[in-house]
């Protein structure tokens, strides 16, 4: 991969190179500090405007807001007392109070140092791991490939939030989705119902940004809470002096660790890394008597392991092209809509592509330094904006963004389709992640599985018994849904 | 409406099952391959919405045994949210991106309980104007216009 870097240094460092990199970050910063946005919608809401630019570029853009807005969950979590974010809700902890002595600078100060270690870190970790983790699964055949999402999928649905059974009707009905339109082998059309327009199947886009963006416009409105915000006083972000971080290095390194470890299982997520890097940190530092008062371990500890999710999350994304969570599904969206087919064999077929995605999402992390000092401050007044107009802006930039993509009206209706279906789905407590991403990996498994029948003959089997390596793995796949069982049976015998 | 979400959720949970068997009715009428299932295009369906209806019946059983809920009550701008959503993205085509935008966002804006004209009229007419002048003039992507508005 080193020898790729000058070629990667070529598409980064050129004039929209930088832009796309400066004001990505900018923008993640500021709508990762907007509540109500999320990393997903923030994500999901810019992928039409990349389809004016060329794939580097355009991928560079979603994870300069990916990291930016992972960041900037943080402003909001510390002076609001509201994480912009899921992923910030811990930072909150110690976040606030810390304003609330008047320190608000001091305590985005630390968020931001621990997120750029956190993040740099993850870069590290990506430019490692992926490669290796790619070079082994190029011997995968069919068999192993379908395998391989089988285990995915059951991994994403057995961490995800709620219930197993829900998130697994999710998971299955993302895989639903992805069979409507005309079969691959055969081109016989599948529950199109007569409609020409299904013949091509649902876009992904208008699915993605429906049933998380649309969606939780409706959530939002269903729960609306107008309280005047208080905003606490801030100055700018005032750094913490190399003294200060006497006996904190420790617990920073290992909150990095434990990001990065999170971020790689597929299906986890950034706030998950947050609230057990939290709860270690809560277990073990010295000042443990402190959490919760405005301890700067605290914050240490959720918004290093966030960040650090980010780059771990993007490790099984481009080296196997199995999503590590909803954000990422949305980049294999974008990678699609370029032109560049995810799985396997990504890295292997666009190397200097993916060179530039882990030089830039390193360079990024960088930025996040100056970046997130200057931002800050023009994000902080924004904190004051009613939620209502917000929520109008993010329905026009969805509307927007789905009619550009293919510029058929017909997505217009399956996107509001999949926010009112998304709507009523997360009432009752169905993840949504596990749908996107079952959608994403549907085609895959399907071609992959009636590959494997026609090597086998049609036996099941040889399909299930021939190769040790998709063994292992839908075992663990096995294992996977077995997990939450034998935990809830022995929690009821605890 | 009186309607826990206890009672909603088991409705949601029994619509998802009886359209999951429906679906893999229409599943088992695809046409056949003599060729063996891998040329089968009901094959790959009708085990997903097989694991869909089982795990549908599982969903349906854990919900009607689950006993906490809360009230359905407050929904109804919500409701008309929805329907306006629906309505705006099937005319926005033909009524233009501006106008369509301008009436969505004064009927979400009120709905949302936001009283103030001035905060109104510059989110409805901000947020669509700066929009089309950000695609149609800087983007050059135009967007889709309407009789009353085609000078923008």
């Amino acid at each position: 991969m080193l020898d790729l870097l000058p070629q990667a240094l070529s598409l980064i460092f050129t004039v929209e190179g930088l832009l796309v990199l400066t004001f990505g970050t900018m923008l993640g910063i500021v709508l990762g500090a907007l509540p109500g946005i999320g990393s997903t919608v923030a994500v999901a809401m810019i992928l039409p405007f990349t389809l004016t630019m060329s794939q580097a570029p355009a991928i560079l853009l979603l994870l300069a807001i990916y990291a930016g807005s992972v960041y900037g969950g943080s402003i909001s979590a510390i002076l609001i007392n509201t994480p912009g974010t899921p992923q910030s809700a811990a930072t909150c902890f110690d976040g606030y109070p810390m304003a609330l002595r008047g320190e608000a600078g001091k305590a985005l100060g630390w968020a931001t140092m621990a997120s750029v270690v956190g993040g740099l870190a993850s870069s590290v970790v990506l430019i490692l791991a992926a490669p290796q983790l790619a070079a082994f699964a190029l011997n995968f055949g069919p068999i192993e490939t379908f395998a391989l999402i089988v285990l995915g999928l059951t991994c994403i649905v057995s961490v995800s939030e709620g219930s197993l059974i829900k998130g697994l009707i999710a998971g299955v009905l993302g895989l639903f989705l992805s069979v409507v339109g005309g079969d691959p082998l055969t081109g016989e059309p599948r529950f199109t119902f007569g409609s020409f327009q299904l013949i091509a199947g649902f876009d992904l886009l208008a699915v993605v940004i429906g049933v998380f963006a649309l969606s939780e416009v409706l959530l939002r409105a269903s729960q609306r809470d107008e309280a005047n915000v208080a905003l606490i006083d801030f100055r700018g972000i005032v750094l913490p002096k190399l003294g200060e971080w006497r006996g904190r290095i420790g617990g920073l390194l290992k909150s990095v660790a434990i990001g990065n470890v999170i971020g790689i299982m597929p299906g986890t997520g950034a706030a998950t890394a947050a609230f057990i890097s939290y709860a270690e940190a809560r277990r073990s530092a010295p000042t443990r008597a402190n959490f919760g008062k405005g301890e700067p371990d605290g914050l240490i500890a959720s918004e290093s392991a966030n960040n650090a999710v980010t780059g771990g999350a993007l490790v099984p994304t481009l080296a196997l092209g199995i999503p590590g969570d909803a954000i990422t599904a949305v980049m294999l969206a974008t990678l699609t809509l370029h032109g560049v087919t995810p799985g396997i064999r990504l890295m292997q077929d666009n190397p200097i592509l993916i060179a530039a995605i882990f030089t830039g999402f390193f360079v990024v992390n960088l930025m996040l330094l100056p970046l997130g000092m200057l931002v800050s401050r023009v994000a902080a007044p924004l904190l004051r904006l009613r939620e209502a107009y917000m929520l109008v802006v993010i329905t026009l930039l969805c509307t927007l963004g789905v009619f550009f993509v293919r510029g058929n009206p017909f997505d217009l209706l399956v996107m509001a389709a999949a926010g009112v279906i998304g709507f009523v789905l997360r009432r009752q407590g169905y993840p949504m992640a596990p749908l996107v991403i079952g959608m994403v990996l549907g085609p895959t498994l399907e071609i992959s599985l009636r590959q494997g029948l026609i090597i086998t003959n049609g036996s099941f089997v040889q399909f299930f018994t021939h190769h040790p390596i998709a063994v292992a793995l839908i075992l663990a796949a096995a294992a996977m849904l077995l997990l939450p069982l034998v935990r809830a049976i022995r929690a009821r015998q605890g | 409406m009186t309607l826990s979400l206890n009672s909603e959720r088991a409705v949601v949970a029994l619509i998802l099952l009886l359209l999951s068997i429906a679906l893999f009715v229409t599943a088992s009428r695809f046409p056949a391959s003599d060729m063996g299932s891998a040329f089968d295009p009901g094959f790959f369906p009708r085990i997903v919405l097989g694991a869909l209806i089982a795990l549908a019946a599982l969903n349906l059983l854990t919900d009607l045994r689950s006993g906490t809920g809360w009230a359905l009550e407050g929904l109804r701008s919500v409701l008309v949210m929805m329907a306006l959503l629906v309505v705006y993205v099937k005319v926005m085509p033909d009524l233009g991106f501006f106008a369509a935008s301008v009436v969505l966002s004064v009927a979400f804006l009120l709905l949302l309980g936001v009283r103030s004209p001035l905060g109104i009229a510059v989110v409805a007419l901000g947020v669509p104007g700066a929009l089309v002048a950000l695609f149609n003039h800087i983007l050059t992507m135009p967007l889709p216009t309407s009789p009353l508005f085609w000078w923008i």
